[in-house]
């Protein structure tokens, strides 16, 4: 109970936002646009639990948007040439992982520090990708759109694969030997050294898997419009970063887990829409999304002062 | 027996060291990319006139746009020599114009008074980064993720996101606009911030903290060094820099809107880090600063001179992709000669 | 005779131009606790960290049970049966302890299930093993220096290890937990366990060694049966001469009271009901098992922690510290612990090191003045005899001894009126200790009041004009300078002397 603190705690901040839209704004619980907006946050949940690996792993990534824009936009070159899905999802898969490597060679293979490189790579994939497309659009061909399926099957299906991902990432975390490994990494790499763990070799990995997860979740972002537009991903990075360390995931590794990010990602997913419900201007998302990250990390800092006395 | 003290090396290697510093060798690159565009990017136009990057005007240009830029890199670099970071400086500079716009606009204060005010604004903005990491000592890259946030969203809200403030007086404009003895008229003021923020880090105690707060805070508490009052004056310096900034950006474009200054942060960082400044705290220079905010500055517009470059009308994301380039560059330079040694002491034989 | 366990031969390595290891050999049999001794930079750690497979030797062999092995890595050496406790635990302070533990016994395989409740159980029947009273599910972090420790000695029994090596494992333990650990040794050792017991502490090595290893410059020295040793002949062989006099004598004369403590206390830090004098010109030492209170007095008095009972009056003015800087402008200097932590910034060089603390009166005007600062850190330099190429060396480019005499500096800079020194010969070799003790004693003789916390028992009763004894945070009692070490351990312990 007392470890899973700082998870309940946004879950019941969660639950008290959703209350208050039930009692306030009911209109909220539309099925429809409720499921909109479940499939629009379908990627971002995917690049949420792969940055809650990076950051568990004391890294960061800040690179994630611009290799979300990138990987839309090659997986829609591909698919524009009639390449099928299930061979456009593997490549854009590839060519994620491909990014992540860059990422993971120039921080575990080099030793520099992860957003210094990853703010380095987000800007030269972001303007070469602006160099290369010069912002054209990338218009996909027929049946690509929610697999050809119907839209509210297609939205079923994306927001049922994005949880299935969740799932399964969130017990190989907790049950899997190699993720009790990225905790290790995270908390202490020299001891991870000792106990036998590459904690280079691993946060290798990790950027490698979570450009692979970027890859995927470009694609579930692919199949939800007839076109691919280049600048989808920005400021995406943020969006994830905030969601995670709302969560409870420890910017100083070795902390939190997904499901913490999982509501995290919620609870700034609900912001936009309730706003609209309940009738306040829409200007203030960004303002408001601020301040649950500020009020976030402010109640940690509570809680660790007051832990030490 | 103490050994006398003596110079530790001869003075012929001591220049070597210092001709081959990291702020050097940025120096050397950045002679070759003007030189470089010097004579590639200027042209004579069909009606004789010389044009691009070689003119006068093309030069002061230059210095002009890269003031507020250079002001958020002058204002990161004490932050992250004490070892912090401050992200959200960009969005400072977005909520400082437009509160500026709004003290002269909406309030119908005096110029003079709303740029006090706006410098105030951005003191109070610093001192919540720096009460927040060092009172409750939280990480500065997200708790500056956080305000970030906040103030880019205070700043949309103020605005509804379409307000824009206009029609500034002429004598404000200037400030932006206009040349004062030779020079554009911001550029005297960011020399002298730079000259000031160059005392501070390189001649007073206040410096010496912040390198000592970025290699030890623990060591530097213990030493009897106020360590929160000097990290929490690092953020409030960055606040008002970033305030001061936003005037200079509202007076060269003639207008305060709520997107003012998105993306900065990020080559303020980068203009930082080239020059040579540790993101891990302690070492680091102004005039390494200097030099890498001048190296992004030509690098961007010397791009833009050249005619192949015209011709493909992508000059901002060249830019943009060789400063990236050139940070990732810098850093593995930085590295490299390490893990050089480190393959030579495992590969004797094959190192010869 | 029995089989050797661990035999290195001809081991040589060198980190880049210093040659660490000149060709070592070592052998280490079943069942014995073979002590390796040697001062700082001898090459004991470089040693265990080849061993460990964190180092790769230059040349030489290694062979585990008379199979040579070649390329050591951590995780071959530890499938050989090789454990390691290091001095400072090497765990994970966010994960919990059966977590821990399982993290150094279960394979390195990243593709298989976790069996939490396993994990558990390992843990609770490791420790209990060990007589800990700890609890698997308790994050690292939350536990106590020395309860880490043994989270460790329970990784490397759990790991089933034929060779056990202990670098300096007693630095944080208490007294309790010391016998706790011997007997834990000596159980190994009747389990055929080989132990490579590395420390500081001479006494120990007489009492639970059967062989020791001296290894001096990277070089060993000879290894002697414990039976045929004495504290003397070991000293003589690690620093290769006779010691004449280990500690100078006191030539004090005790002035004004500089010093007086009245009920002093503070929750936080478990510290109540202090009351005791200094004068100036006097060493008192303040004795006691590690957990006594007696760093956390001194953070109290130096402001870090703030007292919340009783007063202090410094030269008979009462202050009460709230922060390091206050403290610091009443004329209290604080040479702390953990030297490479809060002692010496070991990137900045010597001179800024040694004006740390006087940033206010060197730099009036928060001008920095460089020939001010170069002529007093050259001053230091001479006075202390630092071993270094000038005061523009940095931190980290001197020996431990070396460090400690800046941060001496630092503080002697502030011309402070009482000088706390926290255990001021820990990890120092013979040689720059025996300065050190030279130092002090000229301090106090120009009048200085010195409060000398130390574990190292005859230090505090070589040193000492008058000796506080501490337990369970509070003053035990006084005794004068002469007093003998089983006189002062009584009152540590608690038992009636």
């Amino acid at each position: 109970m007392k470890r899973h603190f700082r998870e309940l705690s946004v879950a019941g901040a969660l639950l008290a936002v959703l209350a208050a839209m039930a009692v306030f704004a009911p209109a909220f619980y539309q099925p429809q646009p409720l499921l909109s907006l479940a499939t629009r946050e379908a990627p971002t949940l995917i690049v949420a639990c792969g940055m809650a690996f990076v950051i568990i792993a004391r890294q960061i990534d800040i690179s994630v948007g611009s290799q979300f824009s990138v990987c839309g936009v090659c997986a829609g070159l591909l698919a524009a040439r009639g390449w099928p899905l299930a061979a456009v999802l593997p490549a854009s898969v590839a060519i994620g992982a491909l990014l992540g490597a860059l990422n993971g060679f120039l921080v575990a293979g080099l030793g520099l520090p992860s957003i210094v490189v990853t703010l380095a790579t987000m800007v030269t994939l972001r303007q070469g990708l602006n160099l290369v497309r010069q912002g054209e659009f990338v218009n996909l061909p027929d049946g690509v759109q929610w697999f050809g399926l119907s839209q509210t099957t297609g939205q079923w299906l994306l927001v049922g694969f994005a949880l299935l991902v969740l799932v399964v990432l969130a017990l190989a975390l907790r049950h899997l030997a190699a993720g009790r490994f990225v905790y290790a990494i995270g908390s202490d790499a020299e001891a991870a050294r000792l106990a036998g763990i590459r904690p280079q070799r691993g946060t290798f990995f990790i950027f490698v898997f979570m450009g692979a997860l970027v890859g995927l979740a470009a694609m579930l972002n692919l199949v939800q419009s007839p076109q691919v537009q280049p600048l989808t991903g920005n400021g995406l990075e943020l969006k994830v970063i905030a969601a995670v360390v709302v969560g409870g995931v420890a910017i100083s590794g070795g902390r939190g887990n997904l499901w913490g990010a999982f509501a995290g990602l919620l609870l700034l997913a609900c912001v936009a829409p309730a706003l609209i419900h309940l009738r306040i201007e829409a200007y203030w998302e960004k303002a408001i999304q601020g301040a649950i990250i500020l009020l976030a990390v402010v109640a940690d800092g509570w809680r660790s002062r007051k832990a030490k006395g | 027996m103490a050994e006398i003290p003596k110079p530790k090396s001869s003075s012929a290697s001591v220049w070597k060291d210092r001709l081959l510093s990291h702020e050097m060798i940025l120096l050397y690159v950045l002679i070759a990319l003007w030189v470089f565009f010097y004579f590639a990017g200027t042209t004579v136009n069909r009606r004789g006139v010389v044009v691009g990057f070689g003119t006068l005007d093309r030069q002061f240009d230059i210095l002009r746009h890269s003031c507020e830029i250079g002001l958020l890199a002058l204002a990161l670099t004490p932050v992250i020599i004490t070892g912090g970071i401050d992200l959200s400086v960009g969005s400072l500079l977005g909520l400082s114009a437009i509160l500026f716009g709004s003290f002269w606009h909406d309030a119908g204060l005096p110029i003079p008074v709303a740029i006090a005010l706006t410098l105030g604004v951005g003191a109070v903005a610093g001192g919540l980064n720096g009460a927040l990491i060092t009172q409750l000592k939280l990480p500065p890259l997200i708790v500056t993720l956080g305000t970030y946030s906040l103030f880019r969203g205070l700043a949309e809200a103020i605005t509804r996101g379409s307000v824009t403030y206009t029609d500034f007086p002429a004598g404000f404009l200037f400030l932006g606009q206009e040349r004062l003895l030779g020079l554009p008229a911001q550029a005297w003021l960011f020399f002298a911030v730079a000259a000031a923020i160059w005392l501070l880090v390189h001649r007073t105690t206040f410096g010496r903290s912040f390198r000592a707060i970025g290699f030890a805070p623990e060591g530097a508490r213990y030493a009897g060094l106020p360590v929160d009052r000097r990290v929490a004056s690092a953020y409030v310096i960055a606040g008002v820099i970033a305030a001061l900034a936003a005037i200079i950006y509202t007076a060269r474009l003639g207008q305060a809107k709520a997107d003012a200054g998105t993306g900065y942060e990020l080559f303020a960082i980068t203009a930082v880090v080239l020059g040579g400044t540790s993101i891990f705290g302690g070492t680091g220079s102004i005039y390494g600063t200097l030099i890498g905010v001048a190296a992004i500055a030509v690098l961007k517009n010397g791009l833009a001179c050249l005619p192949a470059v015209m011709r493909m009308n992508a000059a901002e994301e060249i830019s943009g992709l060789l400063t990236g380039a050139l940070l990732l560059l810098a850093l593995t330079a930085g590295v490299l000669p390490r893990h050089w040694a480190q393959w030579r002491a495992r590969h004797p034989a094959r190192a010869g | 005779m029995s089989p050797a366990l661990l035999e290195l031969r001809r081991l040589a390595k060198s980190f880049g131009g210093a040659r660490a290891l000149r060709g070592v050999d070592f052998e280490l049999r079943a069942g014995e606790v073979h002590a390796l001794l040697g001062e700082n930079g001898a090459g004991k750690s470089t040693l265990i960290k080849i061993v460990t497979g964190a180092h790769q030797p230059d040349s030489g062999t290694i062979a585990v049970a008379g199979t040579p092995v070649a390329d050591l890595t951590p995780a071959s050496a530890r499938a050989l049966g090789i454990a390691c406790i290091y001095q400072q635990p090497a765990l994970f302070p966010d994960l919990s302890v059966a977590e821990n533990i399982a993290l150094r016994l279960e394979s390195g395989a990243g593709a298989r299930r976790v069996d939490w409740r396993a994990r558990r159980e390992r843990a609770f029947t490791l420790l209990n093993r060990i007589g800990a009273a700890i609890s698997p599910e308790a994050e690292v972090r939350s536990l106590s220096m020395p309860e880490q420790q043994l989270v460790e000695i329970a990784c490397a029994l759990g790991a089933g290890a034929r060779i056990v090596i202990m670098d300096e494992p007693t630095a944080s333990l208490t007294q309790k937990e010391q016998h706790l650990l011997f007997a834990v040794v000596r159980d190994l050792r009747t389990q055929g366990v080989g132990v490579i017991y590395i420390s500081h502490r001479l006494e120990e090595i007489l009492a639970l060694a059967d062989r020791v290893t001296v290894l001096r410059d990277g070089e060993s020295v000879g290894t002697h049966p414990i039976a045929e040793i004495d504290e003397a002949k070991l000293i003589k062989l690690m620093v290769g001469r006779e010691v004449a006099q280990i500690y100078p004598p006191s030539e004090a004369t005790p002035g004004a009271v500089a010093l007086a403590l009245r009920g002093l206390g503070c929750r936080a830090s478990g510290v109540h009901s202090v009351s005791f004098e200094v004068r100036a010109g006097e060493i008192f030492g303040l004795a006691g098992l590690v957990g006594a209170g007696r760093t956390e007095l001194a953070r109290i008095l130096f402001g870090l922690t703030p007292a919340d009972a009783g007063t202090i009056e410094l030269g008979g003015r009462p202050i009460a510290p709230q922060s390091p800087q206050e403290a610091v402008a009443q004329g209290i200097a604080y040479v702390p612990e953990d030297r490479r932590r809060h002692g010496v910034v070991l990137d900045l060089p010597l001179a800024p090191n040694m004006t740390m603390a006087i940033h206010r009166r060197i730099f009036p005007g928060t001008w920095l003045r460089p020939r001010a600062e170069r002529d007093l850190a050259l001053g230091y330099i001479r006075d202390l005899a630092v071993k270094c190429t000038g005061p523009e060396a940095l931190g980290g480019s001197l020996s431990g001894g070396n460090q400690q005499k800046v941060s001496l500096a630092r503080w002697l800079a502030t011309q402070p009126r009482l000088l706390i020194l926290d255990e001021p010969t820990q990890g120092v070799d013979v040689g720059a200790k025996s300065e050190i003790h030279r130092i002090i004693r000229r301090l106090a003789k120009e009048g200085l009041a010195v409060l000398l916390i130390s574990s190292d028992l005859p230090e505090v009763l070589g040193m000492s004009d008058r000796i506080g004894v501490m337990r369970g945070g509070t003053l035990a009692g006084t005794l004068p300078g002469g007093a003998d070490a089983p006189t002062v351990m009584a009152l540590a312990l608690g038992q009636a002397a």
